[in-house]
C-alpha cells in the first residue's frame, strides 16, 4: 500500500497549515477577540457547584413521569450462543408485568441497527478499511439481537412491569433457550487461524486490517540502520465506572405522536438523530433531554440498548418506561475502553537519532464494532513527539466474545503514547543512552511546526523541550538522589518515570451558537455540547462574559433538550471549548453587529459611528450612550428579541502536548507501589479556566494512573466471563492512594482557531500509563526486571522482582 | 434485591421467637455482606430480623482481665474507645481499618466475627485473643467458634451477643490489603498472652477461613523477635489463591505481615 494517511506531498517536516477558520476578522470579531481576558484565564469558582451539591442537580433518574414503568434486562449468561427460542410465559404471567419483548418482536416492528457508524470519517482521520480496501463490516447492533448473543452480559429480552423490583423478578422467569457456541475473548488469540468466528460474516474476526505510511522508505531505513529496538506492549481493557450508572425514561405521547427520552449522555443531538433511525421516525418526532451526567468519560457518547428500548416498550405499553442500571450492569455492559496490543520496532542510528518507525496494532472491538475512534486517532499519533522520518503502521481491529469498547478517555491517545514513551526508553537502556538526552535529541523542536509527522498528522504548534525542562524543574529530577537513598534507608526502591505525549483533538466538526438579551437582564447561550463534570456553565460563560463585555453572573448557558439546542456536536474528543468558543466568538460578534445597527438607529447615525466599548453601544464623538441591556428593551418591540444564531464548522485538528513525572516508591518484599509525587506540564493552548483546566487534568491523571496501577476489566479465557464485576475486583484510583499534583499550564497558542484554544483534560490521562510504568521498571532496575504488565498490581510487582529474581539464580547456578 | 420484611425486635427472647416462628429468616446487623448480597440477589431471606437495638447487644465492659464487646457495637465505636485503646490498641487499629468511614459507622463487630468473611478482620483478634463467644443459650470458645468459610458453630437462630476478649501482654496486627476490594490479602494478628503463650492468626489468606499458624507461633515462643519467623512460610495448599493473589504469592504475605505484627507490637500496621 505505502500510501501516506493523509494527502500529504511534503512528507514529513514543515507543512503549510490551512488557513485558520476566520483568518479575516470583521471589526466586531476583533473586537471580541481584544475584549478576551477580563474573565478569560482567571480561576473563577464553577456556577454549577452550588446545584449540584446541594442536590438540586437534574441527573437522568431524577426524572419521573405520572404512570411511569420500570424496565429489567435479561442479559446472556454465556460469551457466546445461539437464541434457539425465548419463552416469556411465565414472566409475563407475573404480578406486575405488561411486557415483554424479545429480538423477535424488534424484527417483526421493523426496528433498524443503531447506526453508530463506528468509521470515523473527518479529512484528519486516518482511513481505515477492511483487507484490501473495501468497507468493513462492522456487526449490526440491534436493540436486542434475534440470532446470538455476542457477550456475556448482552440483553436478549426485556421486561417491562409496573415496579422495578416486580421487572427484575420477571426477568428471572424469561426462559432463553441456548445453543452454546465456540467462543474467544483474548485480543491475540481473536485474529490467530482458527479461532471461533464471533460473526459469521468475518471468518477470521479481523475486519479492518489497513496500511499506512511509506513502506519501502521504512524497510530500507531499518536496513541501514544501526541499531534496531522492539517491543510489544497490550493496553488492556478498563471502563469508565462513571458515578452515575446509565438512565433511561422514555415516553410515547399517543396525542402528538411524539417520543421523549431523558437519558444523560455525552450530546443530545447526536442521540436524537441515530435512535430516531432506530425507531424508523422523523428526528422532529423526538425529543432528548440530557441534563447533568455523572461521569462520560467517552462511556455514553454512543447510544445504549436500552434508550431505544425505553421508547419502543413505552409506544408498545402506552406508558413512560424506565431503566436505570445497577452498578452491576454497568461493570458488564457499560461501553469499555482500551484493549489495543501494538507491536514497535524503532530504527536508530550510532548517535541515537531515530531513523523510522513501524507499528502494528491490533484494536479488540468486542462483540460488535461501536466505535474505532481508539484505533484511528492512535494511528495518527504513532511517532509521538519525536522527528521520525518513515514510519509504516498495520491497523487491525478484531471482533471478539466481549463487551464493545468505545473511545475512553483521550481515545487511541494513551494507547500509542505507552508504546513510544516506552519504546524510547527501551532503546535509552539498550543502547546505552541517558534516557532524556536520547528525547531530546529526536523531539520536534519549535521551528519545525507546523509538523507533518510520518503519517500524515500536522502538529499546529508547541514547545516540546520547553515542557520537558520545565517539568524536569516542577518534580525536581536533580534531587532525585537524596530522595533515592533516604527511601532506600527505609527499605524502598524509589523509582522516577518520565514521558513526553502529543494527542489530537479532532471531534465532531459542527457546532452552533444562540445568544440572546433577555428582558430579565441577563444574557442566555444555547449551545450543543454536553458537560458532564468539565464546567461549560462556567467556561462558557466567561468567554461570552468578555466578548460581549458583560458581567459573568448575567451569562446563562442553556444545554442538554434537543428542542431547544438544535444542533451540537455534545462533548468528546477535547472538542466542546474549542468548538464552543469559537462559534460563540462569532455569535458574539454577530450580535454586536446587530446591537450596532440597532443602536446606530436609535441614536439617529450611521452605523460606522457606533462603538462598543465595556457593554455600552456609544455614539462617537459624543456623550451619548446605551447599553446592550437596555438597548435590547427599546428595540424589543419593533426588531424582536436581540438574538443570534450562529452556525460553524471546523475540521482542522489541535495538538496539545506535554510531559508528565511520577515517582514511586516500591516495597520489594510486599510489590506494593506508593506514588509519591506527581508533576505535570500541559499545554492546552490558550486557557479560559485554570481553575477548571487543572480539575479536569487531575482527574484525567487519576484516570490514566488507574490504568496503570489497579483497573482492568478481566475475563476469565476459558469460561468467558469477567472477573471484575464489582469494586471488590476492579481497583480504582483513590483519594488516599494519589498524590497531591504538581500540574503546570503552558499556553502555547494555536494558530487553528481564533481563541487559540487546544484542549485540557485528557493529557493527564495520556502520558500517564506510560510515566508510572517507566518509573516501576525505574525502581525495579536493580533486580533486572525490564518488563512489566498494566496493572502495576502489588502481585505483578512482586511476581516480576521474583522471577527475575529466580532467572538470575538459575543462571549463577 | 427480592421482596423481603424487615423486622427491628426490641428484645433478645423476641427476636429469637421471632425467628423460629417465620420461614426464611436472616439476622441482620451491620449489613455489609447481607445487604449487597441481597442486591445482587445471591440471597433471598424472606424475613430480615434486625438485631441492633437489642440492649444486651451494645456497650463495652472492661474487667480486670477481659475486654467484653457488645455484638452491634460499630467498628467505629471500637476504633475510637478510649477503654479499648488504653488496653489492646491493636484492636482498635483493627476496627479503624475495616472498610471506610461509612462502612465503621454502620457494620458491627457481632455481624463480622458471625459473617466469618475469610478476609475480614475481626475473626483474627478473636482467634488470636482467645477471645469467648457469647450468644443467647450459651458460651464459645474461639477455638471452636470458626468452622470454615462463611460458617460458624452458631446455630439456626442462635444470636451471638457479646464478645469477650481475653487481654494479653501485647498484641500486633498487621494487613497487606487488596488494591480493589481493601480486605485483607493477608493478615496477622499476634497476641503474647499473661501466660506466656504465643497466638498468631492469619486471615485474608486461608481456604478454610482464619487460622491460627502453629509453626509461627512455635518459632515465637521460642524467640518472641520478627526475624523468628523469617523464612517461615505456610502450606501454600491451605491457601486461597485468586487473580488478586495466587496461593504462593499469600504465603509470601502471610509471613511477611506475620513479621510485621511482631515489629509493630502494640498498633497496628496497615498496607
Amino acid at each position: 500500500m505505502g500510501s501516506p494517511l493523509h494527502k500529504s506531498t511534503s512528507g514529513p517536516g514543515t507543512a503549510v497549515l490551512e488557513k485558520p477558520e476566520m483568518a479575516d476578522l470583521s471589526p466586531e470579531m476583533k473586537l471580541v477577540r481584544d475584549a478576551l481576558f477580563r474573565h478569560v484565564g482567571k480561576p473563577l469558582p464553577r456556577k454549577e457547584d452550588g446545584r449540584l451539591i446541594t442536590g438540586k442537580g437534574r441527573f437522568s433518574d431524577d426524572f419521573s413521569l405520572p404512570g411511569q414503568t420500570f424496565a429489567a434486562m435479561v442479559r446472556s449468561p454465556y460469551p457466546h450462543a445461539r437464541i434457539l427460542g425465548i419463552d416469556t410465559a411465565e414472566a409475563l404471567a407475573s404480578p406486575g408485568v405488561l411486557a415483554v419483548l424479545t429480538g423477535a418482536d424488534l424484527l417483526a416492528d421493523g426496528l433498524e441497527p443503531i447506526p453508530h457508524n463506528p468509521v470515523p470519517s473527518t479529512k484528519f482521520d486516518v482511513k481505515l478499511t477492511a483487507a484490501g480496501g473495501g468497507i468493513p463490516f462492522t456487526g449490526p447492533h440491534y436493540l436486542l439481537p434475534a440470532d446470538k448473543a455476542r457477550h456475556v452480559g448482552e440483553a436478549v429480552a426485556v421486561v417491562v412491569a409496573e415496579t422495578a423490583a416486580q421487572a427484575a423478578d420477571a426477568a428471572e422467569k424469561v426462559f432463553v433457550d441456548y445453543e452454546e457456541l465456540p467462543h474467544v475473548t483474548e485480543t491475540k488469540k481473536a485474529a490467530q487461524p482458527g479461532a471461533p468466528a464471533v460473526w459469521d460474516e468475518v471468518p477470521d474476526n479481523v475486519f479492518i486490517d489497513s496500511s499506512f505510511g511509506d513502506e519501502a522508505g521504512t524497510a530500507a531505513a531499518f536496513a541501514a540502520a544501526d541499531h534496531v529496538v522492539t517491543a510489544e506492549f497490550h493496553i488492556g481493557r478498563v471502563t469508565a465506572v462513571p458515578i452515575e450508572p446509565r438512565s433511561s425514561l422514555g415516553h410515547f405521547d399517543e396525542e402528538t405522536g411524539r417520543y421523549t427520552l431523558y437519558a444523560g449522555s455525552g450530546g443530545a443531538v447526536r442521540q436524537k438523530g441515530e435512535l430516531s433511525k432506530v425507531l424508523g421516525i422523523e428526528p422532529k418526532n423526538l425529543r432528548v433531554l440530557s441534563y447533568d451526567v455523572g461521569g462520560n468519560f467517552g462511556a455514553r457518547n454512543r447510544v445504549y440498548v436500552e434508550f431505544g428500548l425505553v421508547l419502543w416498550a413505552s409506544k408498545k405499553i402506552g406508558r413512560p418506561v424506565k431503566y436505570t442500571a445497577t452498578r452491576s450492569e454497568a461493570f458488564l455492559t457499560d461501553y469499555q475502553g482500551r484493549d489495543l496490543i501494538t507491536k514497535v520496532e524503532l530504527a536508530l542510528d550510532r548517535e541515537g537519532k531515530f531513523l523510522a518507525m513501524r507499528a502494528d496494532n491490533l484494536s479488540n472491538v468486542g462483540g460488535r464494532c461501536v466505535s474505532l475512534s481508539p484505533l484511528s486517532k492512535g494511528s495518527g499519533l504513532i511517532t509521538g513527539s519525536y522527528h521520525i522520518p518513515v514510519a509504516t503502521l498495520r491497523a487491525r481491529a478484531v471482533f471478539t466474545n466481549t463487551m464493545c469498547t468505545q473511545a475512553y478517555r483521550s481515545s487511541g491517545r494513551p494507547e500509542v503514547t505507552y508504546a513510544i514513551e516506552r519504546l524510547v526508553e527501551k532503546a535509552a537502556r539498550e543502547l546505552g543512552f541517558d534516557k532524556l538526552e536520547l528525547r531530546r535529541k529526536n523531539l520536534v523542536s519549535p521551528d519545525m511546526m507546523p509538523y507533518t509527522n510520518a503519517v500524515g498528522s500536522i502538529y499546529d504548534s508547541g514547545e516540546y523541550e520547553k515542557n520537558m525542562d520545565r517539568a524536569l524543574e516542577l518534580a525536581n529530577w536533580d534531587g532525585f538522589e537524596v530522595r533515592h537513598e533516604e527511601a532506600a534507608s527505609r527499605g524502598k526502591l524509589l523509582g522516577r518515570g518520565f514521558a513526553n505525549y502529543v494527542e489530537s483533538s479532532i471531534g465532531s466538526p459542527k457546532e452552533r451558537a444562540e445568544i440572546e438579551i433577555k428582558q430579565d437582564g441577563t444574557v442566555e447561550v444555547v449551545i450543543g455540547t454536553q458537560p458532564s463534570g468539565q464546567g461549560h456553565e462556567t467556561s462558557f460563560a466567561q468567554v461570552v462574559a468578555d466578548m460581549i463585555q458583560v458581567p459573568v453572573e448575567k451569562v446563562w448557558i442553556i444545554l442538554g433538550d434537543t428542542d431547544i439546542v438544535s444542533v451540537g456536536g455534545g462533548s468528546h474528543s477535547g472538542r466542546s471549548m474549542r468548538h464552543a468558543g469559537t462559534v460563540m466568538a462569532m455569535a458574539s460578534a454577530d450580535l454586536l453587529k446587530e446591537g450596532r445597527r440597532r443602536a446606530a438607529e436609535h441614536f439617529g447615525a450611521d452605523f460606522d459611528a457606533i462603538d462598543f466599548e465595556s457593554g455600552h453601544f456609544k455614539l462617537r464623538g459624543t456623550n451619548q450612550t446605551i447599553d446592550i441591556f437596555t438597548l435590547g428593551d427599546l428595540t424589543r418591540e419593533k426588531d424582536g428579541p436581540l438574538r443570534v444564531a450562529r452556525d460553524n464548522e471546523m475540521h482542522t485538528p489541535v495538538f496539545p502536548n506535554g510531559a508528565a513525572i511520577c515517582e514511586v516508591e516500591v516495597d520489594p518484599e510486599t510489590g506494593h507501589v506508593l506514588i509519591t509525587s506527581y508533576a505535570t506540564v500541559d499545554d492546552v493552548g490558550r486557557c479560559i479556566n485554570p481553575l477548571i483546566v487543572h480539575g479536569q487534568t487531575h482527574g484525567g491523571i487519576a484516570q490514566g494512573v488507574g490504568q496503570a496501577m489497579w483497573e482492568l476489566c478481566a475475563v476469565d479465557a476459558s469460561s468467558g466471563q469477567p472477573l471484575a464485576g464489582s469494586f471488590m475486583d476492579y481497583g480504582m484510583p483513590r483519594s488516599d492512594n494519589m498524590p497531591s499534583f504538581k500540574c503546570e499550564i503552558a499556553e502555547v497558542i494555536s494558530p487553528t482557531n481564533p481563541l487559540g484554544i487546544k484542549a485540557g483534560g485528557e493529557g493527564g490521562t495520556t502520558p500517564a500509563l506510560a510515566t508510572v510504568v517507566n518509573a516501576v521498571l525505574d525502581a525495579l532496575k536493580d533486580y533486572g526486571v525490564t518488563d512489566i504488565d498494566m496493572p502495576v498490581t502489588p502481585h505483578a510487582v512482586w511476581r516480576a522482582i521474583h522471577q527475575s529474581k529466580g532467572e538470575r539464580d538459575a543462571r549463577a547456578s | 434485591m427480592y421482596e423481603t420484611t424487615y423486622h427491628r425486635p426490641g428484645t433478645l427472647q423476641e427476636a429469637v421467637s421471632l425467628f423460629s416462628k417465620v420461614e426464611e429468616a436472616a439476622y441482620l446487623s451491620g449489613g455489609h455482606t447481607l445487604i449487597p448480597t441481597m442486591k445482587g440477589r445471591l440471597a433471598a431471606p424472606a424475613h430480615l430480623i434486625d438485631v441492633r437495638r437489642i440492649p444486651e447487644l451494645s456497650g463495652i465492659t472492661v474487667g480486670p482481665d477481659r475486654i467484653i464487646v457488645g455484638a452491634a457495637t460499630t467498628h467505629a465505636t471500637v476504633a475510637a474507645s478510649e477503654k479499648i485503646r488504653a488496653l489492646i490498641p491493636s484492636l482498635c487499629g483493627l476496627a479503624g481499618s475495616i472498610g471506610d468511614v461509612q462502612v465503621r459507622h454502620v457494620g458491627t463487630i457481632g455481624g463480622s466475627v458471625a459473617n466469618n468473611d475469610p478476609a475480614a478482620d475481626y475473626p483474627s483478634a478473636v482467634l488470636a485473643l482467645d477471645a469467648t463467644l457469647h450468644t443467647d443459650r450459651r458460651s464459645i470458645p474461639a477455638s471452636e467458634y470458626f468452622a470454615g468459610l462463611y460458617t460458624t458453630m452458631l446455630e439456626p437462630g442462635e444470636i451471638l451477643v457479646r464478645i469477650e476478649f481475653k487481654m494479653p501482654e501485647i498484641a500486633g496486627y498487621a494487613k497487606f490489603r487488596n488494591p480493589a476490594s481493601r480486605y485483607a490479602l493477608a493478615a496477622a494478628f499476634v497476641a503474647r498472652h499473661r501466660d506466656g503463650n504465643i497466638h498468631v492468626a492469619i486471615t485474608g489468606a486461608g481456604n478454610a477461613g482464619v487460622f491460627r499458624w502453629t509453626e509461627a507461633e512455635e518459632a515465637l515462643q521460642a524467640r518472641f523477635e520478627p526475624d523468628a519467623v523469617k523464612g517461615l512460610l505456610p502450606d501454600e495448599n491451605d491457601l486461597m489463591g485468586d487473580m488478586h493473589a495466587p496461593a504462593d504469592y499469600r504465603a509470601h504475605l502471610v509471613g511477611v505481615v506475620t513479621r510485621r505484627a511482631v515489629e509493630n507490637l502494640g498498633g497496628t500496621l496497615i498496607e
